[in-house]
């Protein structure tokens, strides 16, 4: 598509068309919808790669250590203990997972742990869609296991409608229905 | 009746309703500013507050009277002080001489030259924005309060040029004549187009508002005049920018959009037939000019949305080689066009009535869209 102009006049400098032109833009503009999300009653829904929070899953996980080895400020604190277990008919010695802690608030959110975990699929991995992570005291930054497997049950902040209720908005939503 | 109701008890029980009534407007508009200008910027505005954000309008003087008041160590005292009431005082003192509505309910001072008052009172008001500015001790406040100085100086100039027109027109210095002028004739805007087009920008740069903010100019002076005013003082400098421009605003309608009449050639809702219809009819008088300085209000709105700051020596270019000599034209033509029609018995204000309106319809035939596309196919055949 091509735009062609018309030469200006000097009339046109001298009546402010420019101006009124710019009046006219700003006038239209009042009635266009607006991209504002209003955060806790809308929320905005992340891409498929958006990197959140951490989710650990323990039966996946063998006990490597590698994700710790990796981690560039070490905040993840694992233990671990042999056992003897029967696995296919025969007695082997087998790693069990005592601990495995995340210290989520000194996090960076590198993702290098999950690119060191050995197993398919990762048995920690960031492309979670959750960024709420605010809490009121910085302690309940530190996961452990089970809540890092299962912090969909942390409780919110209380006071906000049902899930249900809030619609959920992609991003760039908002500017695509202007 | 008694002279001390008449001339004290009155007027200032008038000017008590009308200062409460304005300050709630003033208020207000600070919440509708920034909604509309959300609006502009694609964004909603201040909305959390009550429903649609009203609440907004409480919260903000709220704010405002519990934050720190901080005065910086070497502040000059007194000035500081006086810096955010000052400007303040004559713009409270014009409510006095503003005709609300049919005279004699609706003003509380009816002044013979009201229009010379008003602009001898608004015109101090720059003294307190060049003593905050100064008082601070604080050179980007003084850069601002200097500014200010020399944009308000030289905009009063023109900002008197274009009421002299209206004047001669109307054959008054009387707020309440003048608006019986247009109810009678027609409204000032169409015979005195120029004059209000320069009206409108001289009070853009007097109240300092988008685009002449250069005093206040936060993205070079940090806030200008009253970047060092904390709480309540800050809240003063906001009040009277906003009543200096409520009373501009007050001034336009009754200058150029013929007040609380809603009439052409005596014919409509003149003063008379408000006056016959008593307290209702005020009211509906009180209520036509509240609706047109509101929208001169939103213009002002329209205008910050849309225009960048004016650089200092376009803004001075502006008002002196520009501003000036148009108006000073515009009282030639007016004034050769009233004695033509004395002398040759035909109705001044209709000629420039037609001439304004050719003005406008030329600007709107001018505006249509004249970009022309041409598609993609058909470049080649071009």
């Amino acid at each position: 598509m091509q735009v062609e102009y018309p030469k200006s006049e000097w009339t046109d400098k001298f009546l402010l068309l420019d101006m009124f032109e710019g009046l006219k833009t700003t006038f239209r503009e009042l009635f266009k919808p607006k991209v504002t999300v209003r955060y806790p009653e809308e929320r905005l829904e992340p891409a498929n790669r958006f990197r959140g929070m951490f989710r650990f899953s323990f039966d996946r996980c063998i006990a490597c250590k590698l994700c710790a080895v990796a981690c560039p400020i070490d905040i993840i604190y694992i233990d671990v203990h042999d056992e003897q277990r029967e696995v296919d008919g025969k007695m082997k010695k087998i790693k069990v997972l005592d601990r495995y802690d995340i210290d989520v608030k000194r996090c960076m959110f590198c993702s290098l742990c999950e690119e060191a975990c050995p197993t398919k699929p990762k048995s920690i991995w960031l492309t979670t869609k959750t960024y709420e992570l605010a809490t009121y005291d910085r302690n309940d930054l530190y996961f452990n296991m089970q809540q890092l497997e299962y912090w969909d049950d942390r409780p919110r902040y209380e006071g906000l409608p049902e899930e249900e209720e809030h619609p959920r908005i992609e991003g760039g939503q908002r500017l695509l229905e202007r | 009746m008694n002279p001390w109701m008449h001339y004290l008890v009155w007027p200032l029980v008038k000017f008590l309703v009308a200062f409460i009534i304005v300050q709630g407007i003033v208020a207000a508009m600070n919440w509708v500013e920034r909604r509309l200008l959300g609006f502009v910027q694609a964004r909603l505005g201040p909305n959390r507050v009550g429903p649609k954000g009203l609440l907004q309008i409480i919260a903000d003087p709220v704010k405002f009277l519990l934050k720190e008041d901080i005065v910086p160590a070497n502040a000059e005292t007194i000035a500081y002080f006086l810096g955010p009431i000052l400007p303040l005082i004559p713009t409270f003192l014009v409510y006095c001489l503003i005709p609300f509505g049919p005279p004699p309910t609706f003003v509380a001072a009816r002044v013979n030259v009201a229009v010379l008052l008003v602009l001898a009172l608004t015109s101090t008001g720059v003294y307190g924005i060049i003593l905050g500015g100064w008082a601070s001790n604080n050179k980007y406040s003084l850069m601002g309060g200097l500014r200010s100085a020399a944009q308000m100086v030289s905009y009063e100039v023109p900002f008197g040029l274009s009421i002299v027109g209206v004047l001669m027109l109307s054959g008054s210095l009387d707020l309440v004549k003048i608006v019986n002028y247009q109810a009678d004739h027609i409204w000032n805007l169409f015979p005195q187009l120029i004059a209000a087009f320069i009206f409108f920008v001289a009070m853009t740069a007097e109240t300092n508002r988008t685009p002449f903010d250069l005093p206040e100019a936060d993205s070079e002076l940090v806030g200008g005049y009253h970047t060092e005013y904390s709480a309540m003082k800050f809240a003063f400098f906001m009040l009277a920018e906003y009543s200096a421009m409520l009373v501009n605003c007050c001034l336009m309608t009754l200058l150029f959009l013929g007040g609380w009449t809603l009439a052409i050639g005596g014919y409509g809702l003149t003063t008379q037939t408000l006056q016959h219809m008593g307290i209702p009819g005020g009211m509906l008088g009180v209520l036509i000019f509240i609706v047109k300085v509101m929208t001169f209000m939103l213009v002002y709105i329209w205008f910050r949305a849309t225009f960048p700051r004016f650089r200092f020596d376009q803004l001075m270019d502006l008002g002196w080689k520009w501003m000036i000599p148009l108006a000073l034209a515009n009282i030639v033509v007016t004034g050769v066009v009233v004695l033509l029609g004395q002398s040759l018995n035909f109705q001044g204000e209709v000629v420039l009535s037609i001439a304004g309106a050719a003005i406008v319809g030329y600007t709107l035939y001018n505006l249509r869209p004249r970009a022309k596309v041409v598609h993609a196919s058909r470049v080649s055949e071009v």
